[in-house]
């Protein structure tokens, strides 16, 4: 599970739609408002990083976001849900033989 | 109802992330953020990934990292960060983290064939430095070598640089930053006499103009193309051009988008420059106080080995490289240069044959070689997209000239790898800041040609320091008399110790390393065998040779696995150190975690070596072919021991007592040095137990170089300062305040800019050129005085080396891809950034593809007279090939892209062209 805090710029006086959309979308939340600049904080919870790198895209991409960037990570939590390299990697890095395909 | 702790996390996490950008937040959210963060320690901290050099604030617990977030305090990226940057924190705890030094062996003994055993930390040394003077001795200075690297901090950097160029007495010495920034480098060089750019990240705020000249900045800089696209959509003016060989995520935000043929961006330069003369668009005030007219020869080469390439190239490869000697003008060239289509031209200016310097013309000259490059010709040579109608190209190439020809309107361009990574790099470069002296629009805010950097401190370490085989730091050079006299007395070195031979450059090391001129390497901070071009000739140089390979890295790369040993090396938080960003800025950051196991950091590896090697060892008198030197005799060095006796170091002395641990410095910078440490840790200063900091006193060392001349830094403990987020060199102290400089060579803003001049190129001071013509260089007769003064270069269009014909029938381009860093090392073991982009991919036009009876995810085979590797097909995602054109990303180490591309360099360079050459694309 990721969760990440993520700056939205929003155009001013749209803010309540972008926040109608923000709220709309899975696993994120909107958090705080600052109306005079347009800015908010969304936290999104994703599956893991294509959904999380996915979500942001789809966050970009509302109408009247200007902006919408990442700002803090939490680590932490990754460990328990993530305890391995994916098997593929693994089996791949496990060794440091000089593998078959460097000497084709 | 009561919060779950998972609503506690995001109420807290919303609310730190709130603070980071400076939005005001409740005070039960500050509660929240307080019993989150109960127990952590945060600290400043600098992104580990590109040149954009975000801030981040590291927070950890126990030994270990537990959440990062962006900088609020820092200029750069005023807390925002990347997705690669998201995972600073994560790249540390791989699974496969080598944790002790591996060596080949055989019955407890090293053997080349044989296979990794872990070993102590004393047998690796042992059999590192046994191996190293086996070599020396056999080959001098120049039979040994070091890949260093953009990635290695400043202090890495400048021991790298020391205990080779004053202690083995060797330029062998080249960073992977060679593959990427060395064109910019040769570009500021000739152009301004001194490296790296006049403006800042500031300069977007500053600008109507964007213009990205084969940089994808969405995707490889994004923080930056965040702050490009938050100007795009709040200041009316501005416009964003992408110009590129394919379409990408830059050009989702820009107003237009040129696609063009590899190379055919020398000539888009050219047409610019044509219609800035034509439109009498060009400023002149500025002009004729701040620029000269100048031009070299043409018949430069292609960077292959200057001689002999037949011993090594296949039949197949020389039909490329027979170009090294005598290439055949085509039909564009013939335009672009004034010759004849077919004309075969010898090439006579090639590195072998030592080339002509450049020389002066006059504008008359550099107007009458801009006239071939009108629309007309400019289209035939450069339009990429074959979909393209002519009149639609030509419509953009119009507009993009209005938009430089403006005279109110503020234009920056920005480059990358799109013209480093280049045949004619360095005149890539210099046609960039041709079109800007052209019309005024250099070194002021908004307004510049600035090249943008793709590793952390290309600038900071590679460029600043000096980690090239031809540089000392301070942009001084290794065959400059003067040069070596003044490091040899900061160094304290008798004279004569400096070699004045320049080294052997990445390449040429690995072909070094192909013919038996060098026999032992080491590599630090980066993957020589999976991003030097041509691999499989070094693959063999690596295994089937009697050569000594060894690799410091954190984790199994292709370079570790065809080393002979494998050295453990601590990653960026867990050392103390410095990148310097492709702005100027200097930052610092502290030790957070200790290595795992037994990994110690690179700095700690090259002085533990210093402590093995005697200076008996490498003083002694010493062949090195090719030495030719005033005041030297032809292929040696002296004998420096007499004069180093007189100066008080014993023959048995090591190089660690001399060069690195001298009494001075333990005296001057002892460790704990509890000011500056505020807590932290030193691994290196605790294991080396000479009571030290060598971080500081070789920081404070290498500020002498740069002191008094336009390289200042300020004194290492003002970085790390709470309230100093890096600072921008040159950095001179204002009232007692260490002040840096935005903008260099505008007297606004620059204390070594000439009060009054407004502009000052003062890195030609003292400079001259000879005039001649177009063609020729002068008699001598006639010199120009460039003191003051940029170059205005015309360069040529020049073809591609290698372009696709009829069996090899597509273009390769590779690259990046957002969610990895370079080879893949660190990102591949974050497993989400794994998940997110697992394998390389090639990315073909739907035509081509049904072309060749395939569809998207079929396996194929990218093949080129060179190699070839086996990679899935994609016809749709982020980047929008042309018809003719496939682009594969390099970080994948099962699809070594590297083993098809070709190691044609810029001949003045060294850089490698990664982004054209011809293969053919075919069902697996």
């Amino acid at each position: 599970m990721n969760l990440s805090g993520i700056l939205v710029v929003a155009d001013r006086g749209r803010q309540a739609e972008v926040i109608a959309a923000l709220d709309a979308m899975a696993g994120v939340g909107v958090h705080h408002v600052d109306q005079p600049t347009g800015r908010l904080i969304a936290v999104q919870e994703a599956e893991d990083i294509n959904a999380e790198v996915e979500g942001l895209r789809r966050i970009k991409a509302l109408p009247h976001v200007i902006m919408a960037e990442m700002v803090y990570h939490y680590i932490a939590e990754d460990d328990a849900v993530y305890p391995e390299l994916p098997p593929e990697l693994a089996a791949q890095e496990t060794s440091c033989t000089v593998p078959a395909y460097l000497m084709d | 109802m009561g919060l779950t702790r998972r609503d506690f996390l995001k109420n807290s996490i919303a609310a730190s992330a709130a603070v980071t950008v400076g939005m005001p937040v409740a005070k039960q959210a500050e509660a929240a953020v307080k019993a989150t963060e109960a127990g952590w320690q945060w600290d400043k901290g600098v992104c580990r990934f590109c040149g954009t050099g975000c801030g981040i604030m590291i927070a950890t617990k126990d030994g270990k990292i537990v959440a990062t977030k962006g900088d609020p305090n820092a200029p750069v990226n005023r807390g925002l960060n990347c997705v690669k940057g998201y995972f600073n924190g994560k790249i540390m705890y791989g699974k496969d983290r080598l944790t002790q030094p591996l060596l080949r062996m055989t019955n407890g003994k090293f053997d080349k064939k044989g296979q990794f055993v872990p070993v102590t930390w004393d047998k690796a040394m042992d059999v590192m430095v046994e191996k190293f003077l086996e070599a020396y001795k056999a080959k001098g200075p120049h039979g040994v070598g070091m890949f260093g690297s953009g990635q290695q901090t400043v202090p890495e950097g400048y021991v790298s640089v020391k205990l080779w160029k004053a202690g083995f007495r060797s330029n062998n010495i080249d960073p992977n930053a060679r593959h990427c920034m060395a064109s910019a480098v040769a570009g500021f060089m000739q152009t301004f006499g001194i490296d790296e750019p006049a403006g800042n990240y500031d300069d977007i705020e500053y600008t109507d103009t964007a213009v990205l000249w084969g940089a994808n900045m969405a995707e490889m800089h994004p923080i930056l193309w965040s702050r490009i696209t938050n100007r795009r959509l709040t200041h009316k003016d501005m416009v964003v051009v992408n110009l590129s060989t394919y379409g990408n995520m830059s050009s989702d935000i820009a107003d237009i988008e040129i696609i063009f043929r590899p190379s055919g961006d020398l000539a888009i330069q050219n047409y610019i420059a044509r219609e800035i003369v034509k439109r009498n668009a060009v400023n002149w005030d500025y002009v004729n106080k701040h620029a000269v007219f100048a031009t070299g020869p043409t018949d430069i080469g292609y960077g292959f080995r200057p001689a002999k390439a037949d011993q090594f190239a296949s039949a197949r490869e020389m039909e490329v490289v027979k170009n090294e000697q005598v290439h055949v003008t085509d039909k564009y060239e013939a335009i672009a240069q004034r010759r004849k289509a077919g004309e075969a031209v010898k090439q006579a200016n090639t590195l072998g044959a030592k080339p002509a310097a450049d020389w002066a013309i006059s504008f008359d000259d550099f107007k009458a070689a801009l006239e071939p490059y009108d629309a007309d010709f400019v289209t035939s040579v450069a339009k990429g997209n074959a979909e393209e109608s002519d009149a639609d190209f030509k419509a953009k190439l119009l507009k993009l000239a209005d938009l430089y020809c403006d005279p109110k309107r503020k234009v920056v361009s920005y480059w990358t790898m799109g013209f480093n990574q280049h045949q004619r790099g360095t005149w890539a470069n210099e046609q960039a800041y041709m079109n800007h002296l052209l019309l005024g629009k250099q070194a002021m805010p908004g307004n510049g040609a600035f090249s943008l950097t793709g590793q952390p401190s290309a600038c900071g370490t590679a460029r600043e320091v000096g980690v090239f085989s031809h540089r000392l730091p301070a942009d001084m050079l290794v065959n400059v008399a003067k040069h070596r006299e003044h490091a040899e007395e900061i160094w304290k070195l008798p004279a004569k110790t400096l070699n004045p031979t320049i080294g052997s450059h990445f390449t040429k090391l690995m072909r070094d390393l192909e013919d038996g001129s060098v026999k032992w390497a080491i590599v630090q901070v980066n993957n020589p065998w999976q991003n030097t071009a041509n691999l499989n000739h070094w693959i063999h140089a690596a295994r089937d040779m009697d050569n000594f390979i060894v690799c410091c890295d954190a984790y199994p790369t292709v370079s570790a696995k065809v080393s002979d040993l494998v050295l453990p090396a601590a990653m960026i938080f867990e050392k103390w150190g410095f990148y310097g960003n492709a702005e100027r800025r200097t930052q610092a950051w502290r030790q957070q975690v200790p290595p795992p196991g037994e990994a110690k950091g690179d700095l700690w590896i090259l002085l533990e070596m210093a402590k093995r090697i005697k200076i008996k060892d490498v003083w002694g008198e010493q062949n090195v072919p090719g030495l030719k030197e005033a005041g030297f005799t032809d292929g040696k060095l002296p004998s420096v021991l007499d004069e180093a006796q007189k100066m008080g170091y014993s023959p048995e002395a090591s190089l660690y007592e001399v060069l690195f641990a001298t009494p001075a410095n333990k005296k001057d910078f002892r460790w704990p040095d509890k000011a500056v440490a505020k807590g932290h840790a030193n691994h290196i200063s605790e294991t080396l137990k000479d009571g030290w900091f060598p971080e500081k006193a070789m920081f404070e060392e290498y500020r002498k170089f740069g002191l008094g001349h336009g390289h200042d830094l300020a004194p290492f403990d003002v970085y790390y300062r709470d309230d100093v987020h890096g600072l921008r060199w040159p950095v001179v102290q204002k009232e007692g305040k260490w002040t840096e400089t935005p903008w260099r060579f505008n007297d606004q803003y620059d204390p070594y800019a000439k009060k009054g001049a407004g502009i000052d190129f003062y890195g030609n001071n003292g400079k001259s050129l000879i005039m001649g013509s177009l063609d020729a260089v002068g008699d001598g007769s006639k010199k120009v005085d460039i003191s003051g003064k940029a170059k205005i270069y015309f360069r040529p269009y020049v073809s591609p080396v290698e372009q696709p014909d009829k069996e090899f029938d597509l273009w390769l381009c590779t690259g990046r891809v957002l969610e990895h860093w370079h080879s893949g090392s660190m990102t591949r073991r974050v497993p989400e950034l794994y998940r997110a982009f697992p394998d390389a991919v090639c990315w073909i036009n739907t035509k081509d593809a049904e072309k060749r009876g395939l569809k998207r995810n079929d396996l194929v085979w990218v093949e080129s007279r060179r190699g070839k590797v086996r990679v899935r097909i994609e016809t749709g995602g982020r980047n929008r090939v042309p018809t003719g054109l496939v682009y594969v990303p390099w970080f994948d180490e099962s699809v070594l892209i590297n083993k098809v591309t070709l190691d044609s360099t810029c001949p003045i360079s060294k850089q490698t062209d990664y982004k054209k050459c011809s293969v053919k694309v075919y069902k697996a």
